[in-house]
């Protein structure tokens, strides 16, 4: 008992002079590895927020874009990052491609469905009232449909954190380095190394984007 | 002011509005009125454009509405929903404000404008201007969406059974809410209701329709006593008003109405009133002899003034009142001939014996209709 306690203190130190010696790689894997998920996520917010609401309005091209976008989701990473290197070849191009397409899915989906969510009374007394659709739009459907569009960018990004250490197996960088070093050198710091960081990040931006989503909640709809 | 003439709308396997026409005149309180299904909404809705007929024209002082634009009239037409739809996102002054903003109202008109609104419906806009809506009751958010429908001082309002979804008494003091800014503001309204006693109180006109078709456009009274056909008979009630039900004026009045002496201080009036949730009190002498009457804004006006209700009292022009031995006929021609609030009915010797109210006479007709009814 007492020789595992040794052991695991000993190793933890152990740990964190690994980290020290190694905190230059360490730091670059992070910033790539943000650099990739942000990059992506934030694409996927320029297309998939404007196409969703573009598609508010067209329920049956909307059923085809999103079973289009499901069936991108259900590819898996790996597969897909073969798929693309003879197209793209290697490095951060076709890292970023590939999660910026998985995180269509999730974003399209909330602003889609957030704004077909919107109390049909509430846009009827707005057409009624006269606005025009843009005010319609800007006025209405967008503040109320705000947090459900949040929370699909919170799940995107959330997923894309993780799943960005994929790029490390076609060079694109990131926390995927030093664990591929460590699964390739069975060397379970390097692996911790990576993993560590990486499950914090997603743990962070989904409490960072929790906050906006409850910040961006209407007073008049909480509670 | 509006004009439906040969209006039709067909659907696929349905036509909802079947060759309607109508002719409104300007400042008429219209009710529309007739089985789910009948096509209120659909008639309604064509006028500010939602719904395109099928054939037909609409015509609004004398423009066709197909040659207007859309936004632009709707801008031009308060529009009330069933479900309120008022918007959570925005506060209450926001909700009212909405068709002035869209209108480009310089913004210290348009605060003016909220909180003499609120003000008018008794809703301190302190307390209620920067509220949310679900911060408000269900009757307080109805009258918000009426508001919010004249915010823009329209020519002409629909409604579309805007209380429909509220507690008797929300929907009664709504409804006197609404016939007292409608007898104040003379906007040409349209108001969908299938409620029989909502009709009768509030219509100028009544327009019953069943199937996509008018079947009749009377007066509330008319209505009562002449019923075109057996379906109006029915949608009225089955023991309907036949000429002898209610005979005298005594059947239909309230047998004791609130009271003031002209000696009476006017805190003490004020505070007798806001009691008896009442806004016009009679006043009379020691031997119940009618002298005149106050408004509540009177005593409110003049409470720096005047110390005695004598002081500030109506007394010219002198009410409208009738005799006991009148019959109820004679008091229903004159409430809605002459658009009256209320008749004081006095026996031989000028004595207050009781007070006609259009509630009281609703409730009367009610009872007649569909005999004794909550009370
Ligand atoms: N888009 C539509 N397609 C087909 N039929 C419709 C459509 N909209 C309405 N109708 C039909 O037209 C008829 C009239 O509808 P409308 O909404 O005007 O009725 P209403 O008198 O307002 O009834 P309610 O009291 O239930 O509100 C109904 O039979 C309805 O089913
Ligand atoms: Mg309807």
């Amino acid at each position: 008992m007492l020789w595992r306690l040794r052991f695991g203190v000993m190793w933890v130190s152990d740990f964190i002079d690994f980290i020290r010696s190694n905190l230059d790689v360490a730091a670059v894997a992070t910033y790539q590895h943000l650099y990739l998920s942000f990059g992506s996520v934030l694409l996927g917010m320029l297309i998939a927020v404007p196409l969703g609401i573009w598609l508010s309005d067209k329920e049956r091209l909307a059923e085809k874009v999103l079973a289009v976008t499901g069936t991108i989701q259900t590819v898996p990473g790996l597969a897909f990052l073969g798929l693309f290197l003879p197209l793209l070849g290697l490095g951060v191009v076709p890292s970023m491609t590939v999660l910026f397409l998985y995180s269509l899915l999730p974003i399209l989906t909330n602003t889609y469905t957030g704004i077909r969510g919107v109390n049909p009374a509430v846009v009827e007394a707005g057409i009624g009232m006269g606005m025009s659709p843009r005010q319609l739009l800007f006025m209405v459907k967008l503040p109320l449909a705000f947090p459900v569009i949040i929370a699909g960018i919170r799940i995107a990004s959330v997923y894309i954190v993780s799943w960005a250490t994929l790029a490390a197996f076609v060079g694109g960088g990131g926390l995927g380095d030093p664990i591929l070093t460590g699964i390739m050198t069975a060397d379970i710091n390097f692996i911790l190394m990576g993993a560590i960081p990486a499950a914090l990040l997603a743990l962070a931006a989904g409490w960072i984007l929790g906050m906006v989503e409850r910040l961006a909640t209407p007073r008049g709809l909480r509670g | 002011m509006v004009k439906f003439k040969n209006v039709v709308k067909a659907y696929e396997n349905h036509v909802a509005v079947k060759n309607l026409n109508l002719e409104i005149p300007e400042g008429e309180l219209v009710v529309l009125i007739g089985p789910s299904g009948c096509g209120k909404t659909t008639t309604l809705k064509m006028v500010n454009r939602l719904i395109e007929p099928t054939s037909g024209s609409i015509f609004i002082r004398d423009r066709n509405v197909k040659d207007l634009n859309p936004v632009a009239l709707r801008r031009e037409i308060g529009y009330v929903i069933q479900q309120i739809g008022l918007f959570p996102n925005m506060t209450i002054e926001q909700n009212i404000d909405v068709v002035p903003r869209l209108l480009g109202w310089p913004a210290e008109k348009r605060k003016r404008r909220v909180y003499e609104l609120l003000e008018m419906v008794g809703m301190d806009p302190e307390i209620y201007a920067h509220r949310y809506p679900n911060e408000l009751s269900g009757g307080q958010q109805q009258r918000i969406g009426v508001l919010r429908a004249l915010a823009a001082e329209p020519p002409l309002i629909l409604m579309d059974e805007p209380f429909g979804a509220l507690d008797p008494i929300a929907r009664e003091s709504l409804q006197d809410e609404l016939k007292n800014l409608h007898s104040r503001l003379n906007i040409t309204t349209i108001f969908v209701t299938h409620d029989m006693d909502e009709a009768l109180k509030l219509a100028d006109r009544v327009v019953v329709m069943n199937q996509g078709e008018v079947v009749q456009v009377a007066t509330p009274e008319t209505l009562l006593r002449n019923p075109a056909n057996d379906f109006v008979a029915s949608f009225i009630g089955k023991n309907r008003l036949n000429g002898d039900s209610l005979q005298s004026v005594v059947e239909i009045m309230l047998p004791d109405p609130v009271t003031v002496h002209p000696q009476m201080g006017l805190a003490e009036g004020l505070a007798l009133m806001k009691r008896k949730k009442v806004d016009t009190v009679l006043v009379v002498d020691e031997q119940r002899r009618l002298l005149g009457s106050v408004a509540v804004e009177t005593l409110d006006r003049e409470h720096k003034r005047a110390r005695t209700i004598g002081e500030i009292m109506n007394q010219d022009p002198p009410l409208t009142t009738i005799r006991s031995q009148a019959s109820a006929k004679e008091a229903f021609d004159l409430i809605i001939g002459e658009k009256l609030k209320y008749l004081p009915v006095l026996d031989e010797n000028d004595v207050l014996v009781g007070l006609v109210t259009r509630n009281s006479m609703v409730s009367a007709l009610a009872s007649a209709v569909w005999g004794d009814v909550g009370e």
